[in-house]
């Protein structure tokens, strides 16, 4: 710094010399200012000077410029306001605008004035000329009218003739039943289940064309794209409406032919079955006024529902942990109920229609496949209907039982069991469980009802159910003697289980083996019978000295083992006993003792006949020589012959 | 093994946004003579078309508390649904967002049900009644959205349940809302969609209630 | 669903928390209960700061993690009215919008934790109490499931506490329970059998505040009274002395 060396700098004159003094100094003119020179520049716009025409006298003042621009700067000296030229430019402008504005508007507004182009010049055409030449335009015109008058004569001549239906008013129809939306030219109708809840990801889209060849297509008998397998469905069905539909649906290959859930429950290997079901046959309540359309897309809707279906399955099947995994091969899966029981759920879709394939329906489950079509519609409608908050602010989503759990402080067991669902496959299997056990109690109860006359076993089943639990009610009653005794008892046929309900209110768990429930109803026809014997010997005034259900003799079972009564009669000089033993199956013993015994003989040993009174020998009585219908009726027989020995 | 506490899982649920904390709104009105037509449209858009439209009754209150360091107080609104036994609903809601760039209003919002004793608890927290008013009329649901046409009604001070009590207009107030957690802007669009598809008949908006004055 | 009931037990001299604890699960396994799961009940309080006129009020926010949906307030407005409330647990972050009036007091938090029995119908519950990470004392939840009146079955709980934990239990209904005196909707005073009434969970929640509130006052005062056995027996009203309780003890005789 201290070394710099100092350079004045002077700026060259950039303003205009004003004065010049006598003694060489020069006055200079100050600058404008900002305001000054701005006015300066504004004064000069020529407000007028933007049209085309100005431009070229703008041309040819160019020279005069210069002069213009002093008598400006005079003018701008002079007027006594700087902007006042600018002011009155600008009003002239604005005049002009206003102007302006009025004719566009008069123009505009077409009540007042109509603008025409002006013509030029007039033409000189010659007049024959143009009289020829409009001549030729009305005569085509002409033409295109009268083809499509034509066009539209014959349509119609078509339609009355042939009865053939309208395009637009089957379109009309579709619409009615179907979802259809109009994509630029084309026709989309949707058949998926989405609108009703479903998550199912595969399209159902279809589309809408007009048959236009519908003749030519039904003599040939060769056709093509997706409407074939609906007018050779439709053929298959001995519906004849091709020929009056003018509308076809194209729908997407995947869609197309017949599919349906066979739901087979099988017990052992070999009770394989390839059983193929033709459901052609169905929807025949269709309604005439429908084209053959409605069944295309019914199909096809039914084809898409059960690949839903059966996609979800395999899904559950493959996530779920069962003790005995579930198979999942191809279109089958297979589950395990019961031991060397299964239950088989396959896909079946055809795309051809051979109506030659016999249609056995072997051990096809409609009931399973109901109950399956219907869980799925249930999974469709808990999705779809969500249940609404109230009051009206409360958040939209959870369950109502959710939306009581904070308040009414549920505790963790029931938080637990609102995150808990079943899936689709637990349900079915639950139900195929269920069916098989009823069947098996149904089996065991007839079987024991046939075999066993004596007592009679009468069972009642509700008629009212759930897919999971039924209920039968078991009387166990001997004839004619009903109104000494009956015994009832009560079952419920579960999942994998029987839950039995006795009279005397003991409850018994029965797993899913028929012989524990075979082994029961045996030991209740033990007790019933001892129990009917002790009525009817009070009833002959005979004493029962005692009785047991449960003697402990023989095999041993949990539910009831051989039971015994011992009878006295009026006078006690007769006694009766009697076994009833109930494995392998109903057995009964009768003895007989009498003491005193009439014919008595002193010995050194019991000297005196009261001894005689201790008790004698029992001696078993052939019991199936007695005489009588029943058990009891044998009894009462013995009973009465034993008593009348004595009097 | 160990037990997490409740304030744990809960702000677990904030930090990985699990809690649906933002409300989504858009509000319009429509006079009583159109209110039919706006119904039928209603029903053929949203979900469950097949049922008709739930109605509802409820009673609002709102409740504020002077906070000692803000000028502004705390407001908190308690609704009952009337005639149903359902828990109360307290509601917070945040000052509302109103930008330019988003399609609807965003304002922060809290839901908590719980049981009736909650006007007396707020009560004796110190709150003091600002407004109350029963609204009445019909909800639908389309996906996520919630759509409600209520009709609100003044209240003659002590006749809560009175049938003598007025509207307080001539006209229906139209709500579309929904309620998510934050980051998800997507559902501004779709609710933005929804509301072209109700246009001549009731023109849905984002209210600026700063704008309005001091109306609730 | 049952009726709870909250038993301090009384550390004896000399020996520590978690060797209490130790011995008490130790029996209750030895004896056929089974182990399942944990448990956690914490309080919070928050203290409005008081304005003129009017007194500071407490709210007593309290978890118990067996309603786990739930967040449990009492509001004490200072002149002794209490209210309740059950709500979603979304309760919690509203209180934090209101830290302006309503300040939480950090130092009082105080939780029960520990681990979950079950045998039979039967659920006990061995807490032991921490505030500020320091150990209090040992609080003994148990809860007879099948039944909602206390009524009905102090008798066995009684029993199962006094069998199966050792615990000398008066004969009388544990204070929360006894006969009280109420205002009731018009604003008379009537008597109130309180172990007729069907147990709530809310119920469960006022015993441990009630507990919660002894240890803090405890804390406060900070007596050194040996042990705490003496103390904790008071409060409780659960110890031989019904002595200490002349009026409620004598009310419940009555009813």
């Amino acid at each position: 710094m201290s070394n710099s060396v100092n350079i004045s700098v002077e700026t060259t004159c950039e303003n205009q010399i004003r004065e010049i003094a006598y003694d060489g100094t020069e006055l200079y003119q100050p600058p404008p200012t900002l305001s000054e020179s701005l006015a300066k520049c504004a004064a000069r716009i020529d407000f007028s000077k933007t049209s085309l025409d100005n431009i070229k006298k703008e041309e040819k003042s160019a020279a005069a410029a210069a002069d213009d621009d002093n008598k400006d700067a005079n003018q701008f000296q002079e007027s006594l306001w700087p902007w006042d030229a600018v002011r009155n430019k600008l009003k002239d402008a604005y005049t002009e605008i206003c102007v302006l504005t009025d004719v566009i508007s008069i123009a505009k507004d077409k009540r007042y004035l109509v603008l025409d182009p002006l013509l030029e010049e007039p033409d000189d055409t010659k007049p024959i000329v143009q009289v020829y030449s409009r001549k030729k335009a009305i005569s085509q015109a002409a033409q295109v009218l009268l083809g499509g008058a034509e066009r539209i004569r014959n349509a119609h001549s078509e339609q009355r003739s042939r009865n053939v239906s309208d395009f637009h008013i089957e379109l009309l129809r579709l619409r009615q039943n179907w979802r259809l939306k109009k994509v630029s030219n084309a026709i989309i109708g949707d058949l998926s289940y989405r609108t009703a809840g479903s998550k199912f990801g595969m399209s159902g889209t279809f589309e809408v064309t007009k048959a236009e060849d519908a003749l030519d297509d039904e003599n040939s008998g060769n056709n093509t794209g997706g409407s074939a397998n609906s007018s050779s469905s439709s053929s298959n069905n001995g519906m004849q409406l091709k020929a009056s539909s003018a509308l076809r649906v194209i729908v997407p290959s995947e869609l197309q032919g017949v599919a349906y859930i066979k739901v087979i429950t099988q017990k052992d290997q070999e009770d394989l079955c390839t059983a193929q079901v033709n459901l052609m046959g169905h929807g025949q309540n269709l309604t005439a006024q429908v084209g053959v359309w409605q069944k295309t897309l019914e199909f096809a809707q039914n084809v898409l529902f059960c690949k839903e279906l059966f996609a979800q399955l395999a899904r559950e099947a493959i996530q779920l942990q069962a003790p005995i995994p579930h198979v999942v091969i191809g279109n089958q899966i297979r589950a395990t109920l019961l031991p060397n029981i299964q239950l088989i759920i396959s896909l079946c879709h055809s795309t051809s229609f051979d109506s030659s394939q016999p249609a056995p329906i072997n051990d096809h489950d409609h009931v399973l496949e109901h109950s399956l079509h219907q869980l799925l519609r249930e999974v469709h409608y808990k999705n779809s209907h969500h249940p609404f908050p109230h009051p009206a602010s409360a958040p939209l989503g959870p369950s109502k039982k959710r939306m009581l759990a904070g308040p009414t402080a549920a505790d963790r067991d029931a938080l637990l069991d609102m995150t808990k669902t079943q899936t689709i496959l637990e349900q079915i299997i639950a139900q195929a469980q269920h069916i098989f056990m009823r069947k098996r109690t149904q089996y065991v109860l007839d079987t024991l009802a046939r075999d066993v006359k004596d007592p009679q076993i009468v069972s009642h089943w509700n008629a009212m159910n759930s897919p999971t639990m039924s209920c039968v009610k078991i009387n166990i009653v001997t004839h004619g003697y009903d109104a000494i005794g009956r015994t009832s008892l009560v079952i419920h046929v579960k999942e994998r289980s029987l839950k039995c309900i006795c009279r005397d209110g003991r409850v018994m768990r029965l797993s899913y083996e028929p012989q524990e429930l075979r082994d029961l109803i045996l030991c209740q026809i033990n007790s019933h019978q001892i129990s009917c014997l002790v009525s009817l010997a009070r009833c002959m005034a005979w004493t029962v000295l005692s009785n047991s259900n449960h003697l402990g003799i023989g095999k041993v079972e949990p539910l009831g083992n051989a039971s015994s009564c011992l009878l006295a009669s009026p006078n006690s000089d007769r006694m009766i006993a009697v076994q009833i033993r109930c494995d392998p199956q109903i057995d009964v013993k009768v003895y007989i003792a009498r003491s005193p015994r009439q014919d008595f003989f002193p010995s050194p040993l019991v000297p005196e006949k009261f001894w005689e009174n201790l008790g004698g020998n029992f001696k078993e009585v052939r019991f199936d020589k007695i005489e009588g219908k029943s058990f009891l009726n044998k009894m009462e027989f013995l009973m009465a012959s034993l008593t009348s020995n004595t009097a | 093994m160990a037990i997490s506490s409740a304030r744990e899982s809960l702000s677990h649920a904030l930090t990985n946004r699990f809690l649906p904390n933002l409300e989504y709104l858009l509000q319009g009105s429509i006079l009583d003579s159109a209110v039919e037509h706006l119904m039928h449209r209603l029903k053929g858009l949203c979900d469950n078309v097949d049922t008709s439209p739930e109605p509802f009754h409820d009673l609002e209150v709102c409740m504020s508390l002077r906070q000692s360091q803000s000028n502004q107080p705390l407001l908190l609104r308690v609704r009952r649904a009337l005639g149903r036994d359902a828990p109360f609903q307290m509601r917070y809601l945040g000052q509302p967002e109103v930008d330019i760039r988003r399609p609807t209003l965003v304002r922060s919002c809290m839901d908590c049900a719980c049981t009736n004793g909650i006007l007396d608890f707020l009560s004796e927290m110190g709150f003091r009644l600002e407004f109350e008013y029963i609204a009445k009329g019909y909800m639908f649901r389309k996906g996520r959205m919630k759509i409600t046409v209520s009709k609100l009604i003044k209240i003659v001070p002590g006749k809560q349940q009175d049938m003598a009590n007025e509207p307080i207009s001539q006209s229906y107030i139209v709500e579309l809302s929904v309620v998510a957690p934050t980051g998800q802007e997507n559902v501004g669009e779709e609710m933005r969609v929804f509301a072209e598809q109700l246009k001549p008949l009731v023109q849905l908006e984002k209210i600026d209630y700063k704008r309005l004055g001091n109306l609730p | 669903m049952g009726v709870t009931v909250l038993q301090p037990y009384p550390l004896p001299e000399g020996k520590s928390g978690a060797h209490i604890i130790d011995h008490l699960a130790k029996r209750l396994l030895s004896l056929g209960a089974t182990h399942a799961g944990q448990f956690l009940v914490d309080c919070e309080t928050f203290i409005s700061t008081p304005q003129h006129g009017t007194p500071a009020r407490a709210v007593h926010v309290l978890h118990n993690s067996e309603y786990p949906a739930s967040t449990f307030s009492i509001i004490d407005n200072g002149n002794g009215k209490q209210v309740a409330l059950v709500a979603d647990s979304i309760f919690d972050l509203l209180m934090l919008k209101m830290t302006s009036t309503f300040t939480s007091k950090k130092q009082t938090k105080i939780e029960s934790r520990g681990a979950r029995f079950e045998y039979g119908d039967f659920v006990i519950k061995l807490g032991s109490v921490t505030m500020m990470e320091h150990f209090k004392g040992i609080l003994i939840e148990i809860e007879y499931r099948p039944c909602v009146t206390l009524s009905y079955c102090w008798e066995m709980i009684r029993e199962m506490l006094q069998g199966f934990l050792g615990i000398n239990v008066a004969k009388e209904y544990p204070t929360y329970f006894t006969t009280q005196t109420i205002m009731n909707a018009m604003g008379q005073q009537q008597l109130h059998a309180k172990q007729n009434d069907i147990y709530e969970p809310m119920d469960t929640v006022k015993q441990y505040l009630e507990h919660f509130t002894n240890y803090r006052k405890h804390v406060q005062i900070h007596g050194a009274m040996g042990g705490g056995a003496s103390s904790v027996g008071t409060v409780g009203g659960g110890g031989p002395g019904g002595v200490l309780l002349p009026s409620s003890v004598g009310m419940g005789g009555r009813s």
